[in-house]
């Protein structure tokens, strides 16, 4: 993968051009990056949402104490998060970023823990048994001198009716945490607030060999085990050129939609549990229970499956797995309608969600909010279309793509995803070659220097590693790119003006697992 | 017809011949207040495991099947449990309204269930208002509700308390409107009196129509009023955790708890009572045989019958849909549930006056 | 005027209908037979998948014998590190050449994570993971488990 180096002071009219003249609406990612030597600063991967071309360019600056990097969170709308993410780990001062706080670390942290010359001693963060004080927004400005300035400003007045929805709350579907302030039940602005199941996978990679970090990845999205493991392997695979065979394509196609459907049942139960329909909720359960099934037969585990390994699959599928599968494949649809009867077509499902939350085209791409959330919006940001893998570009199926945005599109995204992949899965199961499951690969797994990239549609929107190399057994920096985190970002723009009973519905219909943001 | 007065009657004289009138009279105040916080605390008990079940079987699930032969001892294991359970004090709540808040609900609710007739002969109040009665007692159930909430000093159990109120406060006028029709039907309001009257058919029969339109509207505000689903929006555990009473614990939610599921058995009780005949066994004009047969059921069994099955329609409703939003409620009742109420009880009206019923 | 009537009553039996369709789901539900599973009382019946990873084993033969040659490939492999092993250096008395002998073999159930990478890491096969997932204890110190006899 091609880095353009780009230096700190042209940096900002170097984007603004991509943006404005290449197009380049879509961050797809925010690597911050400490190169030693060479500086500490970011890498940027942007995509055009028309052309589907891709640019990826970085700027760092040397200046270890204070390294300053022009925002471009007024560019596109995700990088105000990401930027705070970059800032939580490796010190990188935005400047003019409205609201540089902390993202996942708590606001009395030392140091910055993705730098290489972190100090871990567990002197300098102990275990704080203390909550921590709630810091109000601040800004970075380069004063004429070159300093830079701290310009704090605070979010919430005194008199602002504030509740507090998380981070145990059943409606966050975890541990995430929303500061709202009321008028009445009106929600008149918004914070949110993450970290509250960080456990610093990235960090914990860098000292892991590769194999190893392979049985963390399915503890980042639990609902899209499978397509996170299938990314990493398949980011290193490319970087060793390992060719697998056409049996593992199949399984691991198959292996992905299967999730796929696991997770959109859970989606649709979840949501209705969220609208208090609590019968659906236990219907969709009562039937991922059988994709839970045919999982743990093949792979021998039922939420965490370590079933992708480098070079193919962990084992091969058992004798009954087409047949259960095919099985299941007759089973849903009559489960669909069920689910539409009691939940989807009724009135109280249509008024609370038509029309609730509606995110634009242009803020959906601006937000990277890919998955069934950007494609309610009508962005066509489908990894298996865009940049199709495995064998995506092999089979027939539908994008689906609805053009309101509303909370009923996202909804209904989801609904139809279910049937395409139903549509993926019976294309190919009859059809699956003999052949190795797995190809042998070297003993100790080594990647050659470089930095290397792979995504896949994950169940709620595009998953991708990013791996910066030094040619050792662990990589320099890996980077997941989280499916969640800029559909929390946006929740700030649906919220806004709804009533708190639409939290629950946006809440519900954006489907982020927290796991996933936090990472 | 079975006629439970007489055994009241001969308890009274028995009392009176052994004591002054007066000592007897209160002698059977006591025993009557016992009966009834025991026959409420029972059928609270059978109410909680009778949903626990229906919501089970509805969900495709078996519910409890623990404690007892099929869970039949949950509950009383789940009361026990409640009754040892700490009851927490909060230092910054309002200490006199937040203890006093269940009281007044179960207060409400205990005296809107004695109102109830069980049978022929069994009813603890009877007198000409009693359906007014009724509407009296029932609606202040709200004000526990409200102070519950304010007193929590907890912004959760705020919001489910203003959202109870403005709900109750609301579905109250859809209550009485379909009670009104049943009463331009029955004209009376005394209980005794509305079953007497549906001695030769049911009133959901004989006033065809409207008193169905009444009876659907009444379900509706009716569980409403009861605050559970799809109208469970104080408590609305998805949004507001536990809503009013998150802060209670031990005995005080106990309160909140037992109430709302009696106040659910009330809302069926009455709607059995004004719009199924009561005690009143099934009966069809014309059929005399039938009638006599039916006749030998005893009017409990005909009362509880109906209620449950009411109240089995209610928990069908509820395991079905999902919870409205707070503008979507007040909205069902003003602009949906009150305007069709009072054209019902127009019609109905014209009904009675030009002899259109059976 | 008159649109406006139509669609508040074509509100109204929308809602009827789609309200009642979803009744009558409910409704079959009600009488279909129930999924619940009653463990433990279905311990009998209990089918769980042969490939399912509840628990690390060795293996021993009649002869109370293993396989495992204690290489210590597992304990690196481990990203946790639950497992780890203690070896001695026995002298072959018919060749002369000390070799390492496996004392004992520790494992931490408590803080493994299943991902298979120790029994992949196996040149002998000598682990592998059993199927037998009540492994619940009331003292920590009891997941700590010595493998080999």
């Amino acid at each position: 993968m091609n880095i353009t180096f780009i230096q700190p002071e042209k940096f900002r009219e170097q984007m603004e051009y991509l943006r404005r003249e290449r197009g380049m609406d879509f961050l797809r990612e925010l690597v911050g990056m400490d190169w030693g030597e060479e500086g500490i600063g970011a890498v940027y991967m942007l995509e055009n949402s028309e052309t589907k071309e891709n640019v990826q360019v970085a700027t760092r600056s040397t200046n270890r104490e204070a390294p300053a990097i022009p925002t471009v969170s007024d560019i596109w709308k995700i990088a105000e998060m990401y930027e705070r993410e970059a800032f939580d780990f490796f010190g990188i001062i935005f400047t003019g970023h409205p609201d540089l706080r902390r993202l996942f670390l708590r606001n009395d942290w030392v140091g910055y823990p993705l730098r290489k010359d972190y100090d871990e001693s567990e002197e300098l963060n102990p275990v704080r048994m203390f909550s921590e004080n709630v810091e109000n927004d601040c800004t970075h400005t380069l004063a004429p001198d070159g300093t830079l300035q701290r310009n704090p400003d605070t979010l919430f007045d005194n008199n602002e009716y504030i509740i507090n929805i998380g981070p145990q709350h059943p409606a966050t579907h975890g541990v995430l945490r929303f500061r709202l302030s009321l008028e009445g039940e009106v929600i008149k602005k918004t914070d949110v607030h993450c970290g509250y199941i960080h456990r610093g996978v990235e960090k914990i990679s860098e000292r892991l060999t590769y194999p190893q970090i392979l049985a963390l990845t399915d503890r980042l999205d639990y609902l899209s085990a499978h397509q996170n493991r299938h990314a990493l392997c398949m980011c290193i695979e490319n970087a060793m050129d390992v060719e697998v065979t056409e049996r593992t394509q199949y399984i691991r196609t198959i292996m992905d939609e299967l999730q796929r459907i696991d997770s959109h049942l859970l989606f649709i139960s979840c949501a209705a549990m969220d609208l208090g329909a609590l019968t659906t909720f236990i219907y969709g359960f009562r039937d991922r229970e059988k994709i839970l099934d045919i999982f743990e037969e093949v792979t021998g585990g039922r939420l965490i499956q370590n079933y992708n390994v480098i070079g193919g699959v962990q084992a091969d599928i058992t004798a009954t797995f087409a047949e259960k599968v095919k099985a299941f494949c007759k089973y849903i649809p009559k489960k669909i309608k069920e689910y539409n009867d009691v939940f989807t077509n009724n009135i109280i499902t249509r008024k609370r969600m038509v029309g609730v939350g509606v995110l634009g085209r242009d803020e959906a791409i601006s937000f990277g909010c890919t998955g069934g959330t950007g494609r309610a919006s009508g962005w066509a940001c489908d990894v298996r279309k865009r940049h199709p893998y495995a064998l995506y570009d092999k089979v027939d199926f539908k994008e689906v793509i609805y053009q309101n945005g509303d909370s009923f599109s996202r909804y209904l995204v989801r609904i139809d995803e279910i049937m395409e992949s139903v549509r993926i899965i019976e294309q190919l199961i009859d059809n699956i070659p003999e052949g190795d499951y797995k190809v042998k690969t070297k003993p100790v797994i080594r990647i050659p220097e470089g930095s290397y990239h792979a995504t896949v549609e994950g169940s709620r929107g595009e998953f991708g590693v990013f791996i910066e190399s030094r040619g050792e057994k662990s990589p320099y920096r890996i980077k997941f790119r989280p499916m969640g985190l800029p559909l929390v970002a946006c929740m700030g723009t649906l919220l806004n003006g709804n009533k708190i009973a639409d939290l629950m519905t946006i809440g519900a219909t954006l489907d982020y697992v927290i796991p996933d943001i936090d990472r | 017809m079975y006629d439970f007065s007489i055994i009241t009657t001969a308890i009274d004289q028995f009392l009176r011949s052994l004591m002054p009138s007066a000592l007897a009279t209160f002698l059977e105040c006591v025993l009557i207040a016992v009966c009834v916080l025991v026959a409420y605390v029972l059928l609270a008990i059978v109410m909680i495991f009778m949903e626990r079940k229906v919501c089970a079987a509805f969900q495709c699930r078996l519910g409890p099947m623990r404690v007892g032969f099929w869970g039949l001892l949950q509950v009383f294991a789940d009361v026990f449990k409640m009754i040892i359970k700490e009851i927490i004090d909060f230092k910054r709540t309002d200490n006199l309204l937040y203890n006093l808040a269940p009281f007044l609900v179960v207060l409400s609710s205990v005296l809107t269930f004695s109102c109830l007739p069980f049978a022929n002969g069994i009813e603890v109040l009877d007198f000409n208002v009693g359906l007014f009665f009724i509407m009296a007692t029932s609606s202040f159930g709200v004000l526990g509700i409200m102070l519950a909430g304010w007193s929590s000093n907890n912004k959760f159990s705020m919001i489910g308390a203003m959202r109870s109120g403005a709900q109750m406060v609301s579905y109250e006028l859809s209550i009485g409107l379909s009670m009104l029709t049943l009463v331009a039907l029955s004209g009376t309001l005394q209980l005794s009196e509305i079953v007497a009257r549906q001695a030769d058919m049911w009133f959901i029969f004989k006033g065809h129509l409207p008193a169905l339109t009444a009876f659907i509207i009444y379900l509706i505000a009716g569980n409403a009023e009861t605050n559970r689903g799809p109208f469970d929006l104080p408590e609305a555990e998805s949004e507001l955790t536990a809503g009013y009473h998150t802060e209670y614990s031990g005995m005080g939610f106990g309160f909140f708890y037992v109430a709302e599921f009696m106040n659910l058995f009330i809302v069926s009780g009455i709607a059995a009572t004004i719009f199924l005949g009561g005690w009143m066994p099934l009966h069809v004009p014309g059929l005399d045989a039938f009638n006599a047969t039916m006749d030998y059921i005893p009017g409990p069994v005909w009362f509880f019958g109906k209620t449950f099955f009411v109240i089995w329609l209610l928990m069908w409703i509820k395991w079905t849909f999902p919870r409205l939003r707070i503008d979507q409620v007040i909205t069902l009742e003003w602009k949906y549930l009150m305007p069709i109420g009072l054209v019902n009880l127009l019609i109905m009206t014209l009904c009675v006056v030009m002899g259109w019923t059976f | 005027m008159k649109r406006e009537r139509y669609t508040y009553l074509s509100t109204v039996t929308f809602a009827l209908k789609s309200l009642l369709s979803g009744l009558k789901v409910t409704l079959t539900e009600f009488f279909t037979p129930k999924v619940t599973e009653q463990y433990p009382e279905n311990r009998k019946t209990l089918k769980i998948s042969e490939r399912h990873r509840a628990r690390l084993t060795m293996p021993h033969d009649e002869n109370g014998a293993n396989r495992c040659i204690a290489c210590g490939l597992c304990q690196n492999a481990c990203p946790n590190g639950s497992i780890s092993i203690v070896t001695k250096s026995v002298t072959d008395e018919e060749t002369g050449k000390s070799k390492k002998v496996l004392v004992s073999y520790e494992y931490d159930l408590g803080c493994c994570m299943f991902c298979q990478l120790c029994v992949n890491a196996c040149p002998k096969n000598a682990i592998e993971f059993c199927n037998d997932f009540e492994n619940a204890v009331y003292d920590r110190k009891k997941l700590v488990q010595k493998l080999n006899r």
